[in-house]
């Protein structure tokens, strides 16, 4: 049993990974992100970093959570219907600032933790979403 | 009784701003809180004004000194949405850029932690070396620090006279074995201002997902240019060094060890420079809709970028940057609890942090 298949079994998906643009995917169907967290702990995978992507029109936001795994870098994408996701910091000690950037860049909300400002916008209020912020006050202009 | 000491955002002992407040009981640190974002930028936003050509340019700016391998993870990941494949030769300069942008960073640090130790001899002689180093990269890219030497395709410049920067290479490399390595491991200095502080245990850098040196020092043999080889480096034998100890001393050995790694590296990639073009042949291409990810090896440990592209668009929908220093500075809470006050530069020092990179 090659790694990869190793992981959808301990996930329990018969999904195939797809291999593309670098990075191996897998659907995960119905598992929530707390879930995914606590078996890439089990597989000892080296969380990387969590990429936010917010969405053409009202389409919302998209998180792409990657792990490597001995050199291959593990990606599960998780479209978010609201502006909010469970926070997996406390499964994962090393997704603290990238929650915490996310959370002050596109102003998504990480259920279950709080917040240590890292300062993006000096005397702002944390958690607005840059993008819209920009382009308001280029209207403005 | 606790006391609250703030470092920074600008401090003698900083290179760079950020804000490390830490809670002391006496002379001891019993907690720390930091906080970034002195340099922010924006750039990832700035990215996606760019076209294919300008946000190179851009992305090379997000640190001043591995600018290079930002444009070269970045141009790894828009030729996986273009399809194209950089010639060897060009595979084989990108490897020798690589190295030499890591010898220049391992010796500005080696230079800078020196001047923290006290030891200011050292610091001079390091900057002298560095200077030699720059001297290779500007005789190769006509820069000493943006190099402009990436393009999606390959390289913008070739190496001509491979036998001459060989030459440079072997001077420093002897200059290095006679200076720095020795010195950084057997001066009492050194070993007595770093042995045994900024401790992070295997454990503790397994949970903060630490990368590179850092990594690396606290007995973690990560590595992504033997993990997962990017440009030529399968085709290099080299050594990835690792010491378990996790300490200022573990960091400072493992950084040494590369510095002569890097040579040997540098030494097999211009002896086997193949021959042919350097870039592909066209300068236009379609960007295939979807998201590509590369990541490399840099000085300070891993970076990966992910960009985005929509058919047709002039410019990328997303540019994700993830640095190594964004990766490793939470740990420093870790090193600096129960450190000495005096030694919290150093300690924060020893992971070779980068603000302009973190912040971006």
């Amino acid at each position: 049993m090659s790694p990869l298949e190793n992981i959808s079994e301990k996930l329990g998906t018969t999904e195939p990974w797809v291999e593309k643009g670098g990075v191996h995917w897998l659907p995960l169907g119905a598992m929530n992100v707390r879930e995914l967290a606590t078996a890439m702990n089990g597989l000892h995978a080296r969380f990387v970093t969590i990429t936010a992507y917010q969405l053409p029109k009202e389409e919302g936001f998209r998180l792409e959570y990657h792990w490597d795994l001995d050199g291959q870098l593990l990606g599960f994408s998780f479209p978010l219907a609201d502006k909010s996701i469970e926070s997996i910091y406390d499964l994962c000690e090393a997704v603290d600032w990238i929650e915490r950037e996310i959370h002050e860049g596109f102003g998504l909300d990480f259920l279950g933790r709080e917040y240590e400002p890292l300062l993006l916008r000096q005397g702002e209020t944390p958690g607005v979403n840059l993008r819209d912020a920009v382009a308001a006050s280029q209207e403005k202009k | 009784m606790s006391y609250k000491i703030p470092m920074g955002p600008y401090h003698p002992a900083l290179e760079e701003p950020y804000k490390l407040d830490l809670i002391c009981e006496g002379e001891t640190v019993c907690d720390s809180k930091l906080r970034i974002g002195f340099n922010f930028r924006g750039i990832e936003h700035l990215a996606e004004t760019r076209n294919y050509i300008q946000v190179v340019a851009l992305m090379e700016r997000v640190c001043g000194i591995c600018s290079n391998i930002h444009t070269l993870t970045l141009c790894q990941a828009m030729e996986g949405l273009t399809g194209l494949t950089p010639p060897p030769r060009a595979k084989y300069i990108r490897v020798i850029m690589a190295e030499l942008e890591r010898l220049h960073s391992h010796v500005l640090w080696a230079g800078i932690a020196a001047k923290l130790m006290g030891f200011k001899t050292m610091f001079m002689t390091c900057f002298e070396i560095r200077e030699k180093v720059m001297d290779v990269l500007c005789a190769i890219s006509g820069n000493r620090v943006n190099y402009a030497m990436n393009r999606i395709g390959g390289v913008n410049r070739d190496i001509s006279d491979p036998q001459a920067i060989l030459k440079m290479v072997e001077a420093l490399e002897l200059e290095m074995a006679h200076t720095v390595i020795p010195i950084f491991t057997t001066s009492r200095t050194a070993i007595s201002r770093c042995a045994n502080i900024g401790v992070l245990t295997t454990e503790k850098a397994v949970s903060c997902g630490v990368v590179g040196p850092t990594a690396r020092a606290s007995g973690l043999p990560q590595d992504l240019r033997r993990a997962a080889p990017y440009a030529a480096y399968a085709e290099m034998e080299f050594d990835v060094p690792v010491q378990p100890a996790g300490d200022v001393t573990a960091r400072l050995l493992v950084r040494a060890l590369e510095i002569m790694e890097s040579c040997k590296i540098l030494r097999q990639a211009l002896a086997k420079l193949p021959p042919g073009e350097f870039h592909t042949p066209d300068d236009k291409f379609p960007f295939i809709t979807g998201t590509a990810t590369s990541r490399v090896e840099a000085p300070r440990g891993e970076v990966m970028y992910s960009v985005s592209w929509r058919e047709g668009s002039r410019t990328p929908s997303r540019v994700h940057v993830r640095t190594p220093t964004f990766a490793n500075m939470p740990a420093i809470h870790w090193m600096v609890m129960g450190a000495r006050l005096a030694d919290t530069p150093l300690i924060q020092a020893s992971i070779d942090p980068c603000y302009s990179c973190t912040d971006r």
